[in-house]
């Protein structure tokens, strides 16, 4: 009984460590740009003191008065229509030097907290303000007073809005154009080394030739080879292919005409290349050992029946072989999807056609001063993976265990 | 057509119906002076990579988007804050683009040293030094070792920034009744005074991702130009002067003297370190303010919370950051006010005559006026018209920058890649995490030791 409490809580425990930052940027996305920066997400789902500052009037107003009103979170609101400011106004900080009792000959800074209700000297007159921010400010003669800046703390209530997400989505074309490249990088990407190391783990499971067993070490082997140390001979690769490319076109084509002969050695073909090399010695190994787990006499009777090795292949091994193959091409998608180093180096670099996550880190910009439309589209990216997980996440249990047990 | 210029139809089709908006830059090429005559190069694609991102970026194709327009040329810009690893890949494997904007000259000349970059020629070096203030200054700058071991002009500098700058906002010094200082004692002095007021003087912040430190060395090239003659920091650049000297160090001593004063910095001195440097001047504006004076380079308004808007509207400002008041003896201050300042340079990695008409644009006052106009940009181009600046502030900078005398360049920028934009960064956050001003020294100049 003990023990299961235990393990209950343990588990709580885990989910909420996994939870937290997704709720977190959620929260954040939807909240105001000053807000996030001023204030944890926690703070946001009830009213919370924050400071702001506001400016009495404008610059231009220079009418001489007796009197003047307004109200605080007008002001403050004036421009902003997203994310009003609203709640109590509990006090302004104000700050002034008044000779120093101690010191007779120097001055010393007092600052004040005044709440709602009670009267402070700002500029020369009585300035009062209310709890929901109406403000009057009384002077013995005309005057024209110079706008003052005060620091504002208000109770505010939650606000939540969708500006952020509209902003990315429709504002410009940047994060559309990373979501439709990212699927023509990330769908072939899958594809191709899931097709290709089909057939191989096919032919290292049950089809006899010489080397067999070292080459298939050489392909494990090969998982370990770091990605980093092999960007800039496949660089030079890709450049020699596009430089040869280019001449071929300018030989056969009249492209010189339009000056298009140039073919980039940066593109989504080689983004394809460079993730299928680099996923093959995975999926090599993971469906290789899926696949020679299958039962031998299933295939044996089919060798008497008369099939051929392709025929094994399409009509026995594929069928076999989903969940393991489901579950790889989660691995793989998810990885290209997520991958950032990759398509830096070698991707196309110009702005219509950059990967979601390069789009994601120009969004931090020169200035990091975007950061409310980064979690907005760094939520967007979210939905896709989790959708392909969510959808094929049976196969995707049952392909871990592949492999893993002789004839599971 | 190959198969790979087909898929890449494929996908320019997808990305063109993404994409809306055509010439949203019309009327940017509205500027006081006009164009010249820059040949006719329809359909010729120019590529630029650089490290600009975001609003820089936006400025950049607005400036270029008038080149367009005259020349028929088509710009296409990658900017990547990887640009320093990437271009050096690009390089190597032969993917060069055909102008690569360097933000450091310390890799643009290691580059020309390997012989990636094509020297821009003594035309365009002689213009630079009649036609920008401080012209000879600003051609060494980007003249580099080239592979033969000749020395030749590589880097055409292009957008200013003017470090030098003590930001602060012009009410709450009202409020507190705080003078600006006009000597480096007395603002020491303002400094003390605030402490004792129980206000925190300095916000200071140093952490810029794998750049980290950059912020402190500038503060400390400030004060070495404070602290010694010019002549002095011309040799400490090219390590004459050792980096462990009396001189260095005291320059790193009056600067840990603000950074490492718990009660001068908001935060603790043990926040500098960890502080991205962007974040750093916000506590100007919080409510209440966490600090009341910000040093930093003249693109910071950037950051603030509004982006810049507040000195528009005169909540923020910003003081010279001023040098030591020579008459007490303490410093020998032969130069009058010094001036320290950066630039980001354009380089030729591929060459083509599209090329040199883009470089010989970016002499043309237009190009400068254009960018001037969008904000965030300041030019020692001398013909521009200052009437293009977009706010009197910036105004105020590029005065200072086209009258500039005594002018020095960013230290860290002139140094070798190594230190300039390694040792003398990561040392310089072990300072401020610390590490005495002796040790840092010493390790700054075995580094150097080490690449001679």
């Amino acid at each position: 009984m003990i023990s299961r409490t235990l393990k209950h809580v343990v588990l709580g425990l885990i989910v909420f460590i996994w939870v937290v930052p997704f709720v977190a940027l959620i929260t954040t996305s939807l909240r105001s740009e000053i807000a996030s920066k001023t204030s944890g997400f926690w703070t946001s789902f009830t009213p919370t003191e924050l400071g702001h500052r506001f400016g009495t009037h404008d610059r231009d107003d220079t009418a001489e008065v007796l009197l003047k009103t307004g109200n605080i979170l007008d002001r403050l609101n004036v421009g902003e229509e997203d994310f009003p400011i609203a709640g109590e106004v509990n006090s302004i900080l104000i700050k002034g030097r008044v000779p120093d009792p101690e010191n007779p000959d120097k001055t010393k800074l007092v600052r004040k907290l005044v709440p709602a209700g009670e009267v402070m000297d700002v500029r020369g007159g009585d300035f009062i303000f209310q709890e929901n921010g109406d403000f009057t400010w009384t002077f013995d003669e005309p005057t024209a007073p110079k706008p003052k800046n005060l620091d504002v703390f208000i109770n505010q209530e939650p606000v939540f809005d969708t500006q952020a997400y509209e902003e990315v989505l429709f504002d410009n074309e940047h994060v559309p154009n990373a979501l439709i490249s990212s699927f023509i990088v990330t769908i072939p990407a899958t594809i191709i080394p899931i097709t290709i190391a089909a057939f191989a783990a096919y032919a290292f499971a049950w089809m006899r030739f010489p080397g067999r067993d070292w080459l298939f070490v050489i392909v494990v082997s090969l998982m370990v080879v770091p990605t980093q140390l092999a960007f800039l001979p496949i660089l030079q690769g890709f450049s020699g292919i596009a430089s040869w490319a280019t001449a071929l076109n300018a030989w056969m084509t009249d492209c010189e005409a339009t000056k298009s002969c140039e073919v980039a050695s940066k593109s989504f073909a080689s983004l394809w290349v460079t993730h299928t090399a680099f996923g093959l010695p995975l999926a090599v190994y993971l469906l290789r050992n899926y696949i020679v787990g299958l039962p031998r006499e299933l295939l044996e009777s089919a060798r008497i029946d008369g099939a051929n090795h392709l025929q094994i292949f399409t009509r026995l091994i594929v069928p076999l072989s989903v969940p393991a193959l489901a579950s790889f091409s989660i691995f793989q998608f998810l990885w290209v999807w997520n991958d950032l180093i990759v398509a830096l180096y070698i991707g196309p670099n110009n702005s219509d056609d950059l990967v979601f996550p390069i789009r994601l880190q120009q969004q931090l910009g020169t200035f990091k001063d975007q950061l409310h439309l980064l979690n907005a589209s760094a939520v967007i990216s979210m939905i896709v993976p989790v959708i392909v997980f969510l959808a094929m996440q049976r196969y995707f249990i049952r392909g871990l265990l592949a492999g893993s047990v002789k004839g599971g | 057509m190959s198969f790979t210029t087909k898929m890449l139809g494929v996908a320019a089709i997808t990305a063109a119906s993404f994409a809306y908006a055509g010439s949203a830059h019309a009327d940017v090429c509205d500027t006081p002076s006009s164009l010249g005559d820059l040949g006719n190069f329809a359909g010729e694609v120019i590529t630029l990579a650089g490290s600009m991102q975001g609003k820089d970026e936006e400025n950049l194709l607005a400036t270029a988007s008038c080149f367009e327009a005259a020349t028929g040329a088509v710009i296409k810009y990658s900017g990547s804050r990887d640009f320093a690893a990437l271009i050096v890949a690009d390089l190597q494997s032969n993917n060069a683009p055909n102008i690569a904007i360097f933000p450091q000259p310390g890799l643009a000349g290691d580059m020309a040293k390997e012989g990636y970059l094509s020297p821009l020629g003594s035309d365009l070096a002689n213009w630079m030094t009649n036609n920008y203030g401080a012209g000879s200054s600003w051609v060494d700058l980007g003249t580099y070792e080239g592979q033969d071991g000749s020395d030749a002009f590589y880097g055409f500098a292009f957008k200013q920034d003017l470090k030098s700058l003590v930001w602060y906002s012009p009410e709450q010094f009202e409020d507190n009744g705080y003078e600006i200082p006009s000597t480096m004692e007395e603002l020491i002095a303002l400094s003390d005074q605030m402490v004792a007021d129980g206000n925190t003087p300095w916000c200071i912040g140093v952490e810029s991702g794998n750049a980290t430190g950059w912020t402190a060395t500038d503060w400390m090239e400030d004060i070495m130009l404070r602290t010694a003659s010019p002549a002095k920091y011309d040799q400490w650049v090219s390590n004459e002067l050792p980096f462990n000297s009396p001189e260095v160090i005291n320059a790193m001593e009056v600067y840990g003297q603000f950074s490492r004063n718990d009660d001068y910095v908001a935060g603790g001195a043990s926040s500098v370190a960890t502080t991205f440097f962007g974040d750093a001047p916000k506590g100007l504006f919080t409510s209440p303010a966490q600090c009341l004076m910000h040093r930093q380079a003249s693109f910071i308004p950037a950051f603030f919370p509004e982006k810049g808007a507040e000195v528009e509207r005169g909540e923020a400002d910003f003081f010279y950051f001023p040098p030591f008041d020579s008459s007490n003896g303490n410093y020998l201050n032969s130069t009058g006010n010094p001036v320290l300042g950066a630039g980001t340079l354009y380089t030729i990695t591929k060459d083509s005559d599209a090329t040199r008409a883009f470089f010989q644009y970016l002499t043309e006052a237009k190009a400068h006026e254009v960018w001037m106009s969008q904000g965030a940009f300041l030019t020692a181009h001398k013909g521009a018209d200052l009437s293009a600046y977009a706010s009197a502030a910036q105004r105020k900078q590029g005065e200072i920058l086209v009258n500039a005398t005594t002018f020095r360049f960013d230290a860290s920028d002139l140094m070798p890649g190594a230190i300039g934009a390694g040792a003398f960064w990561s040392e310089m956050t072990a300072f401020a995490n610390g590490q005495d001003s002796q040790t840092t020294a010493d390790n700054i100049q075995a580094a150097w030791d080490a690449i001679k």
